[in-house]
């Protein structure tokens, strides 16, 4: 085996282990549900998961795949698979960037950085798996794109990333800046071709964000709290260097906001000004532009929401679609994958001239130190992240409600939950998810956001609409009003906050929360007006779905074409025919 | 000399980052969080907080 290919194989050990420490008992059977981070067992094709639902899309086209692929594979397999492969993938990608001519201790140290920093601890503790894989796809978007730039043959395998890595708005949004950033040299021809290819990868959610256009702005106010923020002592734009700056403290790790967090900043920015040099020597002029854009784009964001959370909230209250920004932290993985070829090339040339076990030992050291830096991140999180068991009613309210007419109204008109069975740590309520039945019915949940016990507003007309018809005076009056607007069954969560004080509804109780059932209620109610799905919606969606399967089935044809036209040039001449010669 | 003084150096450094790294994640494993994560009395679960 050659040396190359040794090192290879052991690029591959290291980022499996590296992902197998990160999650470590998030690996074990069991539900794994922390904040955004909601799957459920067997997880319908609802109309929320198509897109057709009331609120905005925050979940297309995320929960449409996952219901489609947990038809295959388990649902729990596949969120360990999915969280697993994005944290391994993502550090073998930006190894790759660093090119051939990198040396093996600089690739070591840039997949530590990419598997093992701020950004991914914060994001793995808020749930918000889609971007987690949009930062694993990152790489490999820009290597395929270079490729596709380079040899004048897009790759099949970029097809598949695309969707993969446009799995919710904002993901979608880094892999389209990675992409047309990487091809800013490729003409104008092939820069049309990769806006089609944007587009088709992020249809679903574009198409049903234009469809609720009207209720498409957002809370002004959550500019504010969502922006980018200090971190502890360090401020929000240093931190940001060091991809930290989350608005959430309660996910910042104690090490971030201490000495530990200046000496991130100070170790890794050193780091990164030393290999600058050496990188942009060795690195085409295209891959440097693109990494250098994504870096200028992810910071930009980040800091303007810092710098002018006033701008930003202004246009999300007014720009239907805006408030994707909002969120300060989210862009600065853009700058994750120059941050580490820089500090892997730093590591680099440090050890250049070093020799024999000081050169082994530090460069050991070297590539441990983003774990040294930030130890909260071993072990699920410190053990945050841990499986465990959905209540046996959930699966009974399902089961009860599998042939029910219209939609299912959640109860209490909160969006979190934070139960018992999941060691009180916070989640978005499962029973959206868990209830889902299929394209023609939703499920009506509280999209209100609390941070710092202030609400922030949401975006779901018929939460609304659904309070107002809960505010009558009379359970029949209640049943009465929400019948009317598309609800036909009321699931109360018993052991939430503010159960105590749902309204009660009338109707038929099939769940009364008590036995085997304990801790919902649930009831259906009569003279449901089903609520239709207007025809024009269903069309604007196929299309767009049609355009997102597209990719994916455009790469297998392209796979299948290519490989029909190899076999062909391979296959032995025909008996007294003389093969004629390729082009070259 | 000059590799002594190297040798030395490195293992300084070596030895401090595996110290940091260890001693981080056993403390990072074993602590107590600061603060529970919510109030079962609190009439909402609040998605985060800025301070």
């Amino acid at each position: 085996m050659s040396r190359r290919r040794v090192e290879e194989v052991a690029l591959v050990a290291w980022s499996v282990l590296l992902a197998a420490v990160t999650l470590g008992p998030a690996l074990a059977p069991g539900a794994l549900e922390l904040r955004d981070m909601v799957w459920v067992p067997d997880l319908r094709l609802s109309g929320d998961a198509l897109g057709f639902g009331s609120g905005l899309p925050r979940a297309v086209p995320s929960d449409a795949v996952v219901a489609v692929l947990d038809e295959a594979v388990r649902g729990e397999l596949l969120q360990r698979l999915v969280l697993f492969c994005g944290l391994a993938g993502g550090g073998l990608g930006v190894a790759r960037l660093l090119g051939p001519a990198a040396a093996t201790v600089a690739r070591f140290a840039a997949v530590t950085l990419y598997v093992w920093n701020a950004w991914v601890l914060e994001r793995l503790l808020m749930g918000q798996w889609p971007v987690l894989v949009g930062c694993a796809v990152l790489p490999w978007v820009v290597l395929g794109t270079r490729d596709w730039a380079g040899r004048r043959r897009l790759s099949p395998f970029l097809l598949v990333l695309l969707p993969l890595g446009s799995l919710s708005a904002s993901a979608g949004l880094v892999t389209a800046v990675g992409l047309l950033l990487s091809l800013h040299d490729a003409g104008r021809r092939r820069l049309g071709g990769a806006l089609l290819l944007v587009v088709a990868a992020n249809a679903p959610w574009i198409a049903s964000g234009l469809l609720h256009a009207a209720d498409a702005t957002s809370d002004p106010r959550a500019a504010e709290v969502f922006a980018l923020h200090r971190e502890g002592g360090v401020p929000a734009p240093l931190a940001a260097l060091t991809l930290g700056g989350i608005w959430n403290a309660d996910v910042v790790p104690l090490e971030r906001t201490g000495l530990l967090g200046w000496a991130a900043l100070v170790v890794l920015c050193g780091l990164a000004a030393a290999g600058a040099g050496v990188w942009w020597r060795r690195t085409s002029s295209p891959l440097r532009t693109a990494l250098v854009g994504c870096w200028c784009v992810g910071a930009g964001l980040a800091l303007l929401t810092w710098a002018a959370p006033g701008v930003v909230g202004w246009a999300a209250a007014h720009v239907p679609g805006a408030g994707v920004i909002r969120d300060g932290a989210r862009p600065l993985v853009l700058c994750a994958p120059l941050l580490a070829v820089l500090v892997g090339s730093g590591v680099e040339l440090v050890l250049r001239r070093l020799q024999g076990p000081p050169r082994v030992v530090l460069a050991v050291a070297a590539v441990l130190l983003p774990v040294a830096l930030l130890p909260s991140l071993a072990w699920g999180a410190g053990g945050s992240l841990r499986p465990t068991t959905l209540p046996a009613a959930y699966a009974e309210a399902r089961d009860l409600l599998a042939d029910g007419q219209g939609d299912v109204l959640l109860l209490p008109l909160s969006s979190y939950r934070a139960p018992v069975w999941n060691g009180g740590r916070p989640v978005l309520d499962p029973l959206a998810r868990y209830l889902a039945r299929d394209p023609g019915s939703s499920v009506v949940a509280s999209d209100v956001l609390v941070v710092d016990g202030v609400p922030l507003a949401g975006e779901d007309p018929r939460v609304a609409s659904a309070a107002g018809a809960l505010a009558a005076t009379s359970p029949e009056l209640r049943a009465r009003g929400l019948a009317a607007i598309g609800i036909g069954a009321v699931v109360t969560d018993l052991a939430a906050p503010g159960a105590e004080r749902a309204p009660a509804v009338a109707g038929d109780v099939l769940l009364d929360g008590t036995g085997p059932s304990e801790g919902l209620r649930v009831v259906s109610l009569h003279h449901v007006q089903v609520r239709e799905v207007p025809i024009a919606w269903v069309v604007v969606m196929g299309l767009a779905w049609v355009l997102f399967l597209a990719l994916p089935v455009g790469s297998v044809a392209l796979v299948a074409v290519r490989r029909g036209a190899w076999w062909r040039g391979r296959r032995p001449p025909r008996r007294g025919v003389r093969e004629r010669p390729r082009d070259v | 000399m000059g590799t002594v003084i190297t040798t030395f150096v490195s293992m300084l450094v070596g030895g401090a980052v595996a110290a940091v790294t260890v001693v981080g994640v056993v403390n990072s494993q074993t602590t107590a969080p600061d603060k529970t994560p919510v109030s079962v009395n609190a009439p909402a679960i609040d998605y985060g907080s800025t301070n």
